[in-house]
């Protein structure tokens, strides 16, 4: 496989504020990958220098293999979904699909059964001679998608495809937009803040802050082995707790909390002594009623029960005094009530071990 | 259960009165004078008499067409006029495409500096160029009249045009190129269609001031440009008549004619209202 966009030590600056620094990666041709941090990261600056639209301080940008150094938007070949679609108002749905052709100088003849195609890819043909503001969020942003993938460019890029939209739609897009993806085939990078859109739609999450790549990995490996603190927080709700890793003579690895409780580990990857442990909601299981806690579980006290909707929060107060959520499927038979005694236990293998908090 | 008839409280119904008076006055100050000029622009009479007038001719207008200086100073106007939509229109959408985005350093200064003709009496403007330009032996006639009038016309033509732009979607151009359309193309197929109508008021604005402007055109006009109000007032200092009501009537012919040609091309509510498409 060849990279189709490679970053090597790309570095930019707007005035005196670095917007990214030093950033090298690459992505594979016919991969899609997400570009995920919060506002103000760089995400959307790595997405314009990729245009065109800006042109990197240092370092060297290719894409499918061709330094990209200087050249404008319309000498590459890159897709661009935009966060609000920017379809043309003054003109019909056809003639925005058929911009691009017109521009990218295809055989006039061939124009219109290319717009043909494109609008029933994403079946939008009974709209093609209505103004976009005729049409719906959901409606614009297939006929943005059709635009641009009209010039089969080798990469696409997606600004926020899903944020303008409302959350009923979005689930609906997202698996939708998934298909399209890979239906046509070309190498995607989706930039966006909203995890589960990352996660959802990338093979691979880049997650950036501040100007810098933090991690890069399949969606499970950064929300569940994050490499740093801002990873674990950023992909999702966890729970932290500061103690000490410890390592029995027989080599079994147990992690023991501050205040006093401990939790088996499956294995000691970094040195004995003080840590924090990260461990996500769906990694805490609940023991109540008949079922036997496993020995030398905290104990605890339902505090409250948060539904939202397949899953439901439980928050236990523990004895030691800290909080702990966890995350169960949101069954109404066995629901636990605030005010329930209970015990927790910790799944080894959700569990990830930082350096202790300064 | 009946109801009470209500009446309205009295000072509900004065406020009303006082609008309605308001209204009122301001119809007849705005249309009052010009029924009057075009009723008087058919007087028959050779004098200014009491109205109405016994009987209707042509013949101010005749007097009008055979004054020499009347028909070289509308020409003069024309051209004028014509000259500054051209170059203000053109300046006008180019400073306002530059500042909208405000990137360049300076930039509220120079959005300051274009449009102070503005709040500058056009009296100061005339003077100010009559001395700078002898001053430095620069640009005589048409051409001298030509900078007083840039100077004047350039902040509506600004002003319309940042109006235009602004709600105008800076990703739309962007979009343009990443579909394969150079800067040139961009701003033709996609800039410059939605920002349309501003720059047409823009336009009309710059000729409508360039056909009306006397302060400014008394200081720079020469014995040999001399654009029509200038002429007219100068007519109607010599020897009061009504060839300048009839002067008037046909100014009103042009700006309808003008008005019902624009309605046709690019819809008059679309120049005067609403404005521009938005996404």
């Amino acid at each position: 496989m060849t990279a189709s966009v490679e970053f090597a030590g790309v570095s930019k600056r707007f005035g005196a504020v670095a917007a990214i620094s030093d950033i090298s990666f690459a992505v594979k041709a016919g991969e899609t990958v997400a570009l995920l941090g919060p506002s103000g990261c760089g995400k959307t600056t790595i997405l314009r220098l990729i245009a065109g639209f800006e042109q990197p301080d240092s370092g060297a940008i290719t894409i499918g293999g061709r330094d990209m150094f200087g050249l404008r938007p319309y000498e590459r070949n890159v897709g661009l979904l935009f966060q609000h679609y920017a379809l043309f108002p003054h003109m019909t749905v056809a003639e925005n699909v058929a911009y691009g052709l017109r521009h990218r100088g295809a055989a006039a003849k061939t124009i219109p059964a290319r717009v043909r195609e494109m609008l029933e890819l994403v079946r939008m043909i009974e709209f093609a001679d209505r103004r976009p503001d005729r049409l719906s969020g959901g409606q614009q942003q297939r006929v943005a998608l059709a635009r641009a993938l009209a010039t089969q460019p080798t990469l696409v890029l997606l600004d926020e495809p899903l944020s303008a939209l409302d959350a009923k739609l979005r689930h609906d897009l997202r698996a939708e937009l998934k298909q399209l993806l890979a239906a046509v085939g070309s190498t995607a990078i989706v930039v966006t803040h909203d995890q589960e859109e990352a996660m959802s739609l990338g093979e691979r999450v880049f997650v950036m802050s501040r100007g810098a790549l933090m991690q890069i990995g399949s969606p499970n490996d950064v929300y569940w082995r994050p490499h740093s603190r801002f990873v674990a927080d950023f992909m999702g709700r966890t729970n932290w707790f500061e103690g000490a890793l410890t390592v029995s003579p027989s080599g079994q690895a147990r992690f023991t909390a501050a205040s006093g409780w401990s939790a088996p580990l499956d294995a000691a990857d970094r040195p004995a002594g003080p840590a924090s442990l990260c461990i996500r909601p769906e990694g805490v299981e609940i023991w109540g009623g008949p079922d036997p806690s496993p020995a030398g579980s905290p104990a605890g006290r339902v505090l409250d029960v948060v539904p939202l909707g397949p899953v439901r929060q439980v928050v236990v107060q523990l004895h030691t005094g800290e909080r702990i959520v966890a995350a169960q499927p949101n069954r109404a038979a066995d629901a636990p009530a605030p005010g329930m005694s209970v015990s927790v236990s910790l799944s080894p293998d959700a569990i990830v071990l930082f350096p202790p908090a300064a | 259960m009946k109801f009470a008839f209500r009446r309205a409280r009295t000072e509900d119904r004065l406020a009303g009165v006082c609008v309605a008076g308001v209204i009122g006055l301001g119809l007849l100050f705005l249309i009052g004078p010009l029924i009057l000029t075009f009723v008087m622009a058919f007087d028959a009479r050779n004098y200014l008499g009491p109205l109405p007038p016994p009987a209707l001719s042509l013949h101010w207008f005749t007097k009008l067409f055979r004054q020499d200086e009347v028909a070289s100073s509308l020409e003069t106007s024309l051209i004028l006029a014509g000259a500054t939509t051209l170059l203000s229109t053109s300046a006008g959408a180019a400073a306002a495409l530059a500042l909208v985005n405000r990137r360049f350093p300076g930039a509220d200064w120079v959005q300051s500096a274009f449009l102070s003709p503005l709040v500058v009496p056009p009296v100061v403007i005339g003077f100010g160029l009559l001395i700078f330009l002898s001053q430095f032996g620069l640009l005589q006639g048409l051409p001298r009249l030509l900078a007083g009038h840039l100077v004047i016309s350039l902040p509506y033509a600004i002003r319309a045009s940042l109006a235009s732009l602004n709600g105008f979607d800076a990703s739309l151009p962007e979009a343009a190129m990443v579909l394969g359309a150079t800067e040139r193309q961009a701003f033709w197929s996609v800039t410059l269609p939605l920002i349309r109508t501003g720059i047409v008021t823009g336009a009309i604005f710059a000729f409508a001031i360039s056909m009306d402007d006397v302060s400014v055109s008394l200081f720079l006009s020469g014995p040999d440009a001399t654009p029509l109000p200038v002429t007219l007032i100068s007519n109607m200092r010599a020897s009061f008549d009504l060839t300048i009501a009839a002067a008037a009537v046909l100014l009103m012919a042009a700006t309808v004619l003008l008005i019902v040609l624009l309605d046709r091309m690019v819809g008059f509510d679309r120049v005067i209202g609403q404005g521009l498409f938005r996404t």
